[in-house]
């Protein structure tokens, strides 16, 4: 008699699985008591498994057909994605010639840019790239050409906060937004403001805080209702108190591998355009140029 | 000459069937994202570019939009879509133009209604999201209903956002969590970040893995700001009633292309 490995359905969803040896050739049931060795039970929920011989050679070859097919279908995707993939190499190099031509000037269309329209641009920086500061230091030089007046610097780990000196220092007619404040700025000076995911969500929780105190100072003794705090004003307030700017930007510049605002803050985000420029380390000034003045096109509804 | 014709289209779309499900089968081969969400925009201009008359005609679009990207994501495996259907800034719009958006909504969740009625809906769960008490009372019940009858349903949970804005859900999450520590008088009455994303109307899903936004648009306009941390967000110029098969396709291979870049930033320290 040959030892098979046997499924077993019992009334309930436990399935147990084990070994079998004194059994006939075609048994259509098999008892717990029929069972040899280690007997393992298993939760096998909507799904009922029937008895299975693993020497029979139609299950074998079904299972080979089966990871034939996974293969080929593996092979399939890899080559989809090789497609992908060359695809996004020859359109990156189609984008680099352009951005090398407006960078020379022979563009018509983007020799002039209506730089009024852009009043706040937020630069998000991967974690990784942010480590090569010189890189950041050189797109700002390009800003301040470009004649933006307030770049809001954003990485998640806040690695540009730690060397805000440092591109003060270097960033010519730069000065911190937060001591000159918004309306300010005067005209041959670039305004830097420097953010990290602290000031996203953690930020939220501190002025909620806030507004909790303010709650519970409201509450009539009598009848136990606070005043109503809770409005977007009264959170705007609250996140000024706690040190957070609430200035909208009107273009977020995403410099990383992919399209994510990598946690700017959620609050602040809401009506931005956001534009996806490729890796720090080959930023190109035809490429800023292109998004700037594709921005001064845009017409938003906010939805009406 | 009709039976041919009739004959050769049942071919055609069973061919067209077996091929869309063999795309998939391809496309599972690599990771699926666990969330989609939809910014459904574009269904205006659809109207004014097709001469379509009628307030709703280009939302009419629309919906069949909604179900074929539906039907699809089900068939990928996709266990959560989102489908930004209403903002709270729509509200603005001419208020004839706001009622045939409702009407149309109320037609559409009650014939939805009649379909898992009728146990067409087994494998869909429909929950809707936003502050529902901004709808008509007539639209609220139909979508407590509908969200009742498929509550038990296992399968793709849709969930359609209405009234909604990030600015209008942050700032009740805040008022409810606080609601909340003022009544419940053993915890200190300190909120955590853990206590305001409870409150959030789409704290029902988990975050987003790809945002899609039809329209050619580069904005998020005030939707899931603070669920997208981590998403990838893609915008297709189509115009939603124009969203097809290969702009999903499309839009989950460039997530599967940048997946692993999206793990080892969720596994980061995160905001």
């Amino acid at each position: 008699m040959k030892t098979r490995l046997v499924w077993l359905r019992n009334s309930g969803q436990t399935v147990a699985v084990g070994a079998a040896n004194s059994l006939p050739p075609s048994s259509a049931v098999v008892r717990l008591d029929q069972m040899s060795g280690p007997v393992y039970t298993v939760p096998v929920p909507d799904m009922i498994l029937d008895y299975m011989d693993f020497n029979d050679p139609m299950l074998a070859l079904s299972s080979w057909i089966g990871q034939i097919g996974d293969f080929g279908l593996d092979l399939v995707w890899r080559f989809i994605h090789i497609v992908v993939t060359l695809w996004h190499i020859v359109s990156g190099i189609f984008e680099s010639v352009e951005s090398y031509a407006i960078s020379l000037g022979l563009i018509q269309k983007y020799s002039s840019i209506d730089i009024e329209k852009l009043k706040c641009l937020a630069v998000v920086v991967d974690i990784e790239a942010a480590r090569d500061v010189s890189k950041v230091i050189e797109l700002l030089q390009w800003l301040t050409t470009i004649g933006v007046k307030q770049v809001g610097l954003f990485d998640s780990q806040g690695l540009l906060k730690k060397s805000k000196d440092m591109i003060l220092e270097m960033v010519p007619r730069s000065v911190l937004l937060q001591e000159t404040g918004e309306k300010h700025i005067s005209p041959d000076r670039i305004a830097l403001e420097f953010i990290s995911s602290s000031d996203n969500k953690e930020a939220v929780v501190k002025a909620a805080n806030i507004l909790l105190e303010k709650y519970l100072k409201s509450i009539h003794p009598e009848n136990g209702v606070g005043e109503n705090v809770f409005t977007e004003s009264h959170l705007n307030e609250a996140l000024r108190v706690v040190g957070e700017s609430v200035h909208v930007p009107d273009l977020l510049l995403v410099y990383g591998p992919v399209r994510s605002h990598l946690g700017f803050p959620a609050w602040r985000l809401r009506y931005t355009e956001i534009v996806h420029m490729g890796s720090l380390k080959y930023m190109r000034y035809g490429s800023l140029l292109k998004a700037i003045h594709k921005f001064t096109g845009v017409r938003q509804n906010y939805g009406v | 000459m009709r039976e041919h014709v009739g004959k050769s289209s049942k071919l055609f779309n069973g061919f067209t069937t077996i091929m869309r499900r063999f795309i998939f089968k391809v496309l599972c081969v690599g990771p699926i994202p666990n969330h989609i969400s939809f910014i459904m925009d574009g269904n205006r201009r659809f109207a004014k570019k097709h001469n379509l008359q009628g307030l709703d005609a280009g939302h009419r679009a629309g919906f069949v939009s909604v179900t074929y990207v539906l039907q699809y994501c089900q068939e990928i495996g996709v266990p959560y879509v989102t489908l930004y259907a209403f903002g709270i800034d729509n509200f603005k719009r001419e208020p004839e133009e706001v009622k045939c958006m409702m009407d149309l909504m109320l037609e559409k969740i009650e014939l939805t209604i009649d379909q898992a009625i009728s146990g067409n809906l087994k494998d869909l769960k429909v929950i809707f999201a936003g502050d529902l008490n901004l709808l008509n009372e007539r639209l609220k019940v139909a979508a407590q209903s509908l969200m009742e009858l498929t509550e038990q349903n296992r399968g793709l949970v849709a969930v359609v956002i209405v009234a909604y804005s990030t600015s209008h859900e942050i700032v009740q999450a805040i008022r409810e969590s606080c609601v909340r520590k003022c009544v419940d008088g053993d915890s200190p009455l300190v909120l955590e970040m853990s206590d305001v994303e409870e409150c959030m109307y789409t704290s029902i899903v988990p975050d987003p893995d790809l945002v899609i936004r039809s329209g050619g648009i580069d904005r998020l306009s005030n939707f899931m700001t603070w669920q997208s941390s981590r998403s990838l967000l893609h915008t297709t110029a189509a115009l939603w009633p124009e969203l097809g098969l290969w702009h999903l396709v499309w839009a989950i291979l460039k997530f599967q292309r940048m997946h692993d870049y999206l793990q080892k930033k969720k596994k980061q320290k995160l905001d």
